[in-house]
């Protein structure tokens, strides 16, 4: 099997992998990188709990070949807070008790980043229609829902 | 027993550096390369054995398969490689063929709208497929490259089966291109799933009206059904009422009865073939409801 | 400093929503679950071979070609591990041995350095199998011309409060045989007769099953695990290797939703098994999510025949409950939700005449477990629908006959237990309320029908009558306190809550006090399982008991470097008290330090841990043949729960325009996470009601992946969800407090086809409700054409 060596951004730093060809974007962060915020949770492109941002866009990185991120630009969970400092969904998302077990919130936020940023005030459908790709099964997802609209009034 | 591997197997990820040899890669590999554009189907049949391959032949960014195209004179070209999201957010689309935005925006989640691509969503050719419908009644035809050429292929003649085409070894879908759309047209996407959206389609009704001197209804109307065969189904019968008697509640009633009985759906695991029956009949009706009602006017 | 001395109670810790205390680091990707657990370059991974057959006879296992592939390190088979295990009843192996009774049953473990080659490798295992006929319907099963899926049922061990029926296939008979129901329906001016069926469901934690065993060249095993029971898992395990418990240590990190599924042994007993033979290696074994829907533990599918009667004023006279439930090729566990479906069996309501049967049958479906709920959802889908159709033929309005027949204190219920105070009426009226209970509302649009439904609930803990807690808490050189304990937060807040237990018992700010997992069998202290909505009342006792011992050690250091009275002091916001001398001393260095002497004369004291447990101790004996005893659990959850809803005349889809539930939790310890838990708990209740639904054909399970197995996302949750806490205290709760963590879901299924019958006038009985069985009801009773 031959190997692919790709340059890339992760949280604005550069690094370089060598990945064979079947390997996805979820595996090289969480088995090259040891990124592990990111979650594999069907490898189906179903659960959203992969979810990355990949030049600005998010996707379900076990859809996306790692090879295929030569030159990409990634942000992952752990690229969401600056400095220590939480982004304004991650807050919320606290103060709003969007959190129970965890595990679909790094793919959840990342979703929610990404709607903030290409319409910085949804309305409450289209915040549940940006969510309908990270499934939870523990919150019922209203408080999540709130966190979003309370993020896009304090942005 | 479904027992999908654990990640991808074992396979090569191949850059030709042109359709030509990305062509010839694929007829030298026959039946152990296909080509890749988004990977969503892709990935989840390579998973699952349902595709047992050695290569994945790269063909994104080839010769204008990323590109959308508007001329305002001869239409619209979007490469098969686009992604849905970018459907859903191209400006020229919404303005003059806003069925297909609408049809995108169906498709799974947002983030895999991100890869998902519309050359994919044609290829896989699942009765199912969200955009085939709106293509379709746009009047979509297919750019294929093959190591003989380019040539066009219509929507129409493009199907064999769940999952089978027209398609070639060697055969590469690179864009699907679309004449301008009748003037003061209106469309309607109405899908049935499980979940409010992102599921599968249970049944898609697609329509697509517009005023037309030509019919003696003064309306034609164009229709595609998912779901409901082994290929995704117009309803000839129906279109022909809508063209051919004067258009009221009952008679659109008629053609939603008339597309209801062209349909052949199975019983899957997905829903009984008779409630898919009922389901054309009455979101047939409801989606030729909206667009009369926004085309009367 | 000085603290105004003050005896005042008022308390700063109970009753206030406290902010999580794990939730930091989950927004950030920086909480560890067990599949984030970096192992380094030794690691193998494990893949494991499966039955492709619900019930056959292993004839032949080849692993050599397995064997002989490049990178594999071991290959184990059912050969090599001889001994039953099981939560309850020990039926299972870790391998089939003679014969598979589902599908995806493993049958042979292989482990590799990649995940790819032992994925070959199993695909190289040749197994030769004898099919034999099956059985997929618990009624058939427990029939007597059923083929037996465990013909050696009598061999098996059992603990005493289990009866199963050897020579047969039903594995656990649970009867209750209150007043004299046989005699009563003559005397009922209405009854209600109805089969009602429950499919099997998938709990679906977002994250799958994972596990990683190491054993070291002493033969010392380190098992980490996503798990719900670490200390139970030593345990079985121990008991299905023949190793010692001192020898097996579990380490269960944050754990990414369990509901159930993680609890018990399933599959974390593979790794280990495979690990003993590649000793200093750890072994990795993750399921796939197509795994994770059909080879672990589901909720088990139920047949129950209900028949209910009343006199002419709507109150109740006699409640038959007949239930089969498909328990799956093993009922290691099963056995016991069968238990909790019989003893529960009537719902919340006072009847003077019962009779339930419930009867665990083996099938050759998959293997049911513990599920939010623990059968009580499925219980509540046929008894509370039956309810509603009694009082519809009685003619009574739905509220005013629930009030009439739920339980109050005092009542004998089924088992003869009294009823303990409870707060159900108070659930009924103030969900009813809620939802504006008797006003017929308007349709949003024409091609609507729009109604509303009600159920009422109840549950206990499900568990072994001795069932026990322990917590320790040490103190800190900076005045903080560590509890330590060995439940699991498991996205409930369980962490969040016992921090403030502990602060409020001991006296310190809830800032200072730190929980924090993995959970450790080797450090934690014993808990017997994350399960039963146990953990607030239970272990919230232990580690209220452990804070009072760490106070009371640092009240008689106190007392005796003052030379004062223990009674004369107290600790408050970190601070040692005197109300006599209003002297006051920080915890801090004292706590591990002591206090020094006058004069350097020496030092009193020393570093302070305290401990605590907790165990229930009244929890009597059923009989056998009658279900009769003092004290059947320890005491009950109650709630009601109302939904507003429209339906889809085109589509048969339903919308819900508002659910409101309504739970009596003894006290909230925190009302902010008890609201999230009825929230969350109603959503998935009503997901399962909805879409829900093991698709099984002759065993094989069509729809294994989140494709065809549809949940509930964003788009399908209605916006408004209201959550109501009610109070009555629990007498030997902490603070008063009984647990909710699965109540929410019990009542969902029954409340939204109760209401989807007022709207329509169909009634959907057996979930899923899915708009395709809606739809053909409304065309099948001409509602629609």
């Amino acid at each position: 099997m031959s190997f692919h060596r790709i340059i890339l951004t992760v949280n604005g730093s550069t690094e370089q992998v060598d990945v064979p060809g079947n390997m996805t974007l979820l595996q090289m962060l969480r088995e090259k990188l040891a990124l592990t915020g990111t979650k594999n949770g069907c490898a189906a492109g179903e659960c959203g709990a992969c979810t990355v941002l990949m030049n600005g866009e998010p996707v379900n990185s076990c859809m996306v070949l790692a090879a295929e991120c030569n030159g990409a630009d990634i942000i992952t969970i752990e690229g969401l807070a600056r400095d220590g400092q939480l982004d304004v969904i991650q807050k919320t998302i606290i103060e709003q008790g969007g959190v129970q077990c965890g595990f679909c919130t790094p793919g959840m936020l990342i979703s929610a980043r990404a709607l903030l940023n290409r319409n910085p005030h949804p309305k409450e459908e289209e915040i549940r229609e940006a969510l309908v790709g990270n499934l939870c099964r523990c919150t019922g997802y209203n408080r999540i829902v709130s966190a979003v609209k309370a993020a896009a009034e304090v942005q | 027993m479904i027992n999908p591997h654990p990640g991808l197997p074992e396979l090569e990820y191949v850059m030709p550096a042109s359709l030509d040899e990305a062509s010839k890669f694929l007829i030298e590999h026959t039946g152990e390369a296909k080509p890749f554009m988004g990977g969503t189907d892709c990935f989840v049949r390579l998973r699952d054995g349902a595709w047992n391959l050695k290569y994945l032949v790269n063909v994104k960014g080839l010769d204008g398969t990323n590109e959308i195209r508007f001329d305002p004179k001869n239409g619209l070209t979007i490469g098969a490689a686009v992604p849905m999201n970018k459907i859903v957010s191209h400006p020229d689309i919404n303005k003059h063929y806003p069925l297909l935005t609408e049809a995108a925006r169906t498709v799974a989640s947002y983030q895999l709208r991100s890869r998902a691509t519309i050359g994919g969503n044609i290829c896989n050719a699942s009765p199912a497929g969200d955009t085939i419908g709106a293509c379709i009644v746009y009047g979509g035809k297919l750019n294929v490259h093959s190591i003989k050429g380019k040539r066009l292929e219509p929507l129409a003649s493009f199907f064999k089966g769940p999952g089978k085409t027209v398609l070639e070894p060697g055969d590469i879908v690179t864009s699907i291109s679309f004449p301008l759309p009748p003037p003061n047209h209106v469309g309607r996407y109405i899908k049935l799933g499980r979940n409010k959206i992102s599921d599968l389609a249970i049944v898609g009704v697609t329509v697509l009206g517009y005023p037309d001197s030509n019919a003696k209804s003064g309306y034609t109307f164009k229709i595609a059904l998912a779901s409901v065969a082994p290929v995704p189904l117009v309803p000839l019968k129906a279109e022909q009422i809508l063209a051919d008697k004067p258009l009221n509640e009952n008679i659109i009633s008629e053609a939603a009865q008339a597309a209801m009985d062209s349909c052949t759906p199975i019983d899957d695991v997905r829903s009984s073939a008779r409630y898919r029956k009922y389901m054309i009949r009455n979101l047939t009706r409801q989606a030729l409801t909206d667009v009369w009602q926004k085309i009367k006017k | 400093m000085t603290i105004a001395p003050t005896k005042d109670k008022a308390t700063t810790n109970i009753g206030v929503s406290k902010p999580r205390v794990d939730v930091r680091e989950k927004v950030t990707g920086a909480a560890i679950f067990t599949d984030d657990v970096q192992f380094g370059a030794g690691l193998l991974h494990a893949r494991a071979k499966r039955s492709p057959y619900a019930h056959a006879l292993i004839k032949r296992i080849d692993i050599s070609k397995a064997k002989a592939l490049p990178g594999v390190k071991v290959v184990v088979t059912g050969e090599d591990f001889p001994n039953r295990t099981g939560l309850y009843l020990r039926d299972r192996f870790i391998f089939a041995r003679d014969r598979v009774r589902f599908v995806g049953e493993a049958v042979a473990g292989v482990a590799a350095v990649s995940e790819e080659i032992a994925d070959k490798a199993v695909d190289l295992i040749e197994v030769e199998y004898e099919p034999l006929p099956g059985v997929h319907d618990p009624v058939y099963g427990a029939s007597s011309e059923a083929p037996l899926v465990h013909p050696d049922l009598g061999s098996y061990e059992w603990p005493n409060f289990i009866f199963p029926v050897p020579g047969t296939n039903i594995s656990n008979h649970f009867k209750v045989r209150k007043g004299d129901v046989d005699s009563v329906w003559e005397k009922c001016a209405a009854v209600v007769e109805y089969t009602f069926r429950v499919p099997h469901v998938q709990h679906v934690p977002i994250e799958p099953h994972v596990a990683i065993a190491k054993v070291d060249d002493e033969g010392n095993v380190t098992l980490w695990a996503s798990s719900q029971s670490p200390f139970a898992q030593r345990n079985l395990i121990a008991k299905s290797l023949d190793i010692p418990e001192s020898k097996i240590r579990v380490i269960a990190p944050l754990i990414g939703g369990g509901f159930g599924c993680k609890a018990g042994v399933t599959m974390e007993a593979i790794p280990v098994a495979i690990a003993l033979k590649a000793k200093g290696h750890p072994v990795k074994f993750r399921l796939t999510r197509e795994e994770e829907f059909y080879t672990n533990f589901v909720r088990q599918g139920l047949v129950a025949q209900i028949k209910v009667g009343c006199d002419k004023d709507g109150n109740l006279l006699g409640l038959q409950n007949t239930m089969y439930w498909d328990g799956g090729g093993y009922t290691d566990y099963g056995v016991n939700i069968t238990r909790a479906g019989g003893y529960s069996g009537s719902g919340p309501f006072d009847c003077p005449n019962v009779k339930v049967d419930s009867l665990c049958v083996y099938t050759n479906h998959p293997v049911g477990g513990a599920y939010r709920g623990f059968g009580m959802s499925e219980v509540h889908t046929g008894i509370v629908q039956a309810m509603d159709m009694l009082a519809e033929k009685i003619g009574m309005d739905r509220v005013e006959f629930l009030k009439k027949n739920v339980v109050q204190e005092g009542d004998k219920i089924l088992t003869g237990m009294t009823m303990h105070k409870t707060g159900i009426k108070e659930c009924i009226d103030k969900a009813a309320q809620a939802i504006n209970w008797g006003v017929k509302e308007p349709n949003s649009a024409p091609n609507k029908l729009r109604g509303k439904g009600i159920a009422v609930m109840w549950k206990a803990p499900a568990m072994p009558p001795n069932a026990g807690s322990s917590a320790l808490i040490k103190l800190n050189e900076d005045a903080s306190v560590t509890v330590m304990i060995g439940g699991q937060e498991i996205g409930q807040g369980t962490f969040t809550a016992m921090a403030q237990i502990a602060a409020e018992a001991l006296g310190v700010p809830f800032e200072s006090v730190k929980v924090k997992g993995p959970i450790d069998t080797q450090y934690s202290p014993y808990e017997w399982q994350t399960v039963a909505s146990r953990l607030t009342w239970s272990m919230g006792n232990a580690v209220r008991n452990a804070a009072l011992d760490a106070r009371r050690r640092i009240l008689d250091m106190v007392a005796e470097a003052w030379g004062e009275n223990v009674e004369d002091l107290d600790i408050k916001d970190g601070y040692v008290i005197s109300y006599k001398t209003e002297e006051s001393i920080s915890l801090k260095n004292i706590v591990v330090y002591g206090i020094p002497k006058p004069n350097d004369e020496g030092w009193i004291g020393g570093p302070v841990v305290g401990s605590g447990n907790f165990m229930p101790t009244y929890v009597t004996g059923l009989d056998k043949e009658t279900g009769q005893g003092e004290r059947a659990v320890v005491h009950y959850t109650t709630g009601a729960q109302a939904v507003d809803l429209e339906v889809d005349l085109d589509t048969g889809q339903i919308t819900i325009l508002k659910a409101v539930s309504a739970f009596d939790v003894g006290k909230a310890i925190n009302p902010d996470l008890v609201r999230a838990q009825i929230e969350g708990g109603f959503v998935q209740g009503m997901s399962s009601a909805i879409f829900e639904e093991m698709k099984l054909v002759n065993g094989h399970m069509q729809n294994p992946s989140f494709v065809d197995y549809r949940i509930a996302t964003s788009a399908d949750v209605p916006e408004k969800i209201e959550a109501i806490i009610v109070e009555a205290p629990q007498d030997d709760g902490p603070f008063g407090a009984r647990g909710i963590g699965e109540h929410p879901m019990v009542p969902t299924i029954a409340a939204l086809a109760n209401a989807i019958y007022n709207a329509t006038g169909v009634r959907v009985p057996h979930p899923p409700l899915s708009a395709e069985k809606i739809y053909l009801a409304m065309l099948d009773a001409g509602i629609v054409k």
